[in-house]
């Protein structure tokens, strides 16, 4: 018997290992065969609260959601990788229910094991007729063409060519011309995407994810299908890598980092010194309800830099808001400042304060889309008076909108101006929040885009 | 406007003569005589409007410059038109009586053409399985949201001027909504028939129906504001019925 060669025993024992991993694969891959019985107990624990018991898309907490939970009963669904007005593969519900459905309160069922999410995948599939009168028809969405053929500058001239900006806007964040009409296919008002916020994609935000989107467009929605209208798959990864492109990279922090600034303090937003300044952004949301009904917000996050010198600090805020208003309600934005940390037990979060009229006051820094300047003043409530209210000071800012953004500096004096107000100082950070209105949405007062506290260290 | 429609309907009543003819040669048996047969009667006629119409509003087409700029004057809504009493973009059709009749579908298709950012027709008929070519003649982007209830949804981007896609209906449905949600203004209503019997008011109210053959039908007349009305109507061979139809608000 030939002893057989080393390296060829080496190859063998890869291809086995290669073998056996396919086959460890191929095992955790096939679908479990449908149990009803399963599938019903597991929506009903885990769906049926949003999704409602018949999948009527009204579950107890259905009216408290923005988006609003998806009427399953229908058959209509957002997130697929098949044709315009096709129902979804089983992949495509698998994975939606598996990865959730980004800023939606949709969350992923990781938690369960995978036989149990297909079950689910059945289940849903039970709920409505759709998969019974019409067959899933996957879009072909090729396979990215790499960076050199699917080039950001091919992918911008897309975006212009193809309309995007009609309601996706020129910067892409979501304020074109037609974005104040769009209505879903059921009437309700909605938003296009803002390009610019990659984690709010709700079907992910990945280049071939964006291409899923594009091809298949996003039904119930405005969003239509492009795939009769995109030329070639390379034009396809084309337009998506540059989408994928204008994603803004949040800084998700605890703390605004406030950096010593030149003696005057930059007196436009583009001046170089706000390269030093660290940016801080901050979530938003609101928790307000009417009737049971969430009154949806739309700002989702907001930009916040610092600079001080001696006697001042110049706070820069970005934010997206699609449309500028300037009447009432105008677009408004303020910085509440806790004048002493030890109160913020009582103050509880921004977003209910004042949960009670014997809530502390906060130091307010308000500033409003009108003539009348913005101004300082301790307050017990966002008081949006169009100007300074008694006991309360003028504040230099300056504001400037375009292309669905606010930029607005704002500036405070260091030491409180006004009784109650709070001190700044280098020795000790000041817990800091930040309100947005986006007036255009009819926010005013209550109804308004919060951040949690954090602090605001001077360095 | 009327032209088209008059062109339309004539294409329509053309091909299923022309396609329905051959099949019934083909078909030689006696079972199978009354399918795809077209006849000789027609019905025709005209809807009217009662009472003072009320002026159609002017569209505002400032959100996108490339529709205002094709209007010299501003366009004008076209959901309820009515020219001294003359009621325009009804669909008359046979409701009723063409049971056991099959009736091909014509080849050629039914165009819908976006241009100056409104439907071109307004209303229209299509036969189950004829094609439909949706024309993009505005170089700005249009998208085709099309939401029936029985047939195949569909929402699909045209954002080139010259961009045409062919859709066809599988099954009868009667006003299938299209809109554009870049321009919310834009609506039409497609009416998806089994048969070729429909047809749309021209600026003066009239339509006519072709080629029937003989028989008692239901003959309705649908507008999308003021609702439906129908009349039984019975016509021999060779016959012209005249029918008329009166809405008001």
């Amino acid at each position: 018997m030939h002893p057989v060669p080393f390296r060829k025993v080496i190859k063998m024992k890869r291809l086995l290992f290669g073998l056996a991993v396919i086959g460890l694969l191929g095992a955790a891959a096939p679908k479990p065969t449908p149990d009803p019985a399963v599938g019903k107990a597991a929506y009903e624990s885990n769906c049926a609260r949003c999704h409602g018991p018949t999948g009527a898309g009204d579950g107890l907490d259905a009216k408290r959601m923005s988006p609003m939970p998806r009427k399953l009963s229908e058959g209509v669904f957002k997130f697929r990788t098949t044709g315009s007005g096709t129902p979804p593969t089983d992949e495509d519900l698998f994975r939606t229910i598996s990865t959730g459905l980004a800023g939606s309160r949709m969350p992923d069922f990781q938690r369960l094991p995978e036989e149990i999410r297909w079950q689910l995948v059945y289940y849903v599939k039970s709920l409505s007729t759709a998969f019974n009168d019409q067959k899933p028809e996957p879009v072909n969405l090729g396979t990215d063409p790499g960076p050199k053929k699917a080039t950001v500058e091919r992918g911008k001239e897309l975006y212009g060519q193809l309309g995007c900006a009609a309601c996706h806007g020129t910067a892409g964040r979501g304020d074109g011309p037609s974005a104040p009409t769009l209505v879903d296919n059921w009437g309700r008002p909605i938003r296009p995407a803002d390009l610019t916020h990659g984690s709010a994609y709700r079907g992910g935000s990945s280049v071939k994810d964006i291409v899923a989107r594009m091809m298949t467009g996003i039904d119930g929605t405005p969003m239509p299908s492009y795939a009769d209208a995109l030329s070639s798959p390379e034009d396809a990864w084309a337009l998506a890598t540059y989408i994928r492109s204008i994603q803004e990279k949040p800084n998700f922090q605890r703390v605004i980092e406030g950096v010593k600034g030149p003696a005057p303090l930059p007196s436009g937003p583009d001046d170089p010194a706000w390269g030093a300044a660290p940016a801080t952004t901050l979530r938003l949301s609101s928790n307000l309800y009417r009737e049971g009904e969430i009154q949806p917000t739309s700002v989702a996050g907001i930009s916040v830099q610092a600079l001080y010198n001696e006697k001042e600090i110049l706070f820069r805020l970005a934010w997206n808001d699609p449309n500028e208003s300037r009447e009432s309600p105008p677009d408004a934005a303020a910085l509440a400042l806790i004048p002493d940390r030890r109160l913020k037990p009582k103050i509880g979060s921004l977003r209910s304060w004042p949960a009670t009229p014997e809530a502390p006051a906060l130091d307010l820094s308000l500033w409003q889309a009108i003539q009348a300047p913005a101004y300082e003043a301790v307050l017990k409530d966002f008081a949006q008076a169009a100007g300074a209210p008694e006991g309360g000071a003028v504040l230099e800012s300056k504001a400037s909108y375009a292309e669905g953004q606010w930029i607005l500096l704002i500036k405070r004096p260091l030491a409180p101006a006004i009784p109650g107000g709070a001190a700044l100082s280098p020795s000790r950070p000041t817990l800091i929040g930040v309100a947005v209105w986006n007036g255009g949405n009819g926010e005013q007062g209550r109804r308004r885009a919060n951040s949690n506290w954090v602090d605001l260290v001077l360095k | 406007m009327r032209h088209f429609t008059v062109r339309l309907f004539a294409a329509v009543v053309f091909l299923s003569l022309v396609t329905c003819h051959p099949s019934r040669a083909m078909a030689a048996g006696t079972a199978v005589e009354a399918k795809g047969a077209a006849g000789t009667a027609a019905i025709s006629g005209k809807v009217t409007f009662s009472g003072s119409a009320p002026a159609r509003e002017k569209i505002k087409m400032a959100a996108d410059p490339v529709c205002l700029a094709q209007h010299k004057e501003a366009a004008l809504s076209e959901d309820l038109v009515a020219n001294n009493g003359a009621l325009q973009n009804v669909f008359v059709y046979v409701k009723d009586g063409l049971a056991g009749k099959t009736f091909p579908p014509p080849t050629t298709p039914v165009v819908i053409d976006q241009q100056g950012c409104q439907y071109h027709p307004h209303v229209f008929g299509i036969q189950v399985g004829q094609p439909l070519e949706i024309l993009n003649s505005d170089a700005t982007l249009h998208n085709i949201n099309v939401q029936p209830k029985e047939n195949k949804r569909f929402n699909i981007a045209q954002p080139m001027k010259g961009m045409k896609t062919r859709k066809s209906f599988d099954k009868p449905e009667m006003a299938v909504p299209f809109k554009c949600n870049v321009h919310p203004w834009m609506g039409a209503y497609g009416h998806v028939l089994d048969h070729p019997f429909f047809g749309v008011t021209a600026e003066d109210g009239s339509f006519t129906l072709k080629n029937l053959p003989a028989g008692t039908y239901t003959v309705e007349a649908w507008h999308e504001k003021l609702g439906a009305q129908t009349q039984s109507v019975t016509v021999a061979d060779g016959e012209t019925k005249q029918v008329s139809f009166s809405f008001k608000k």
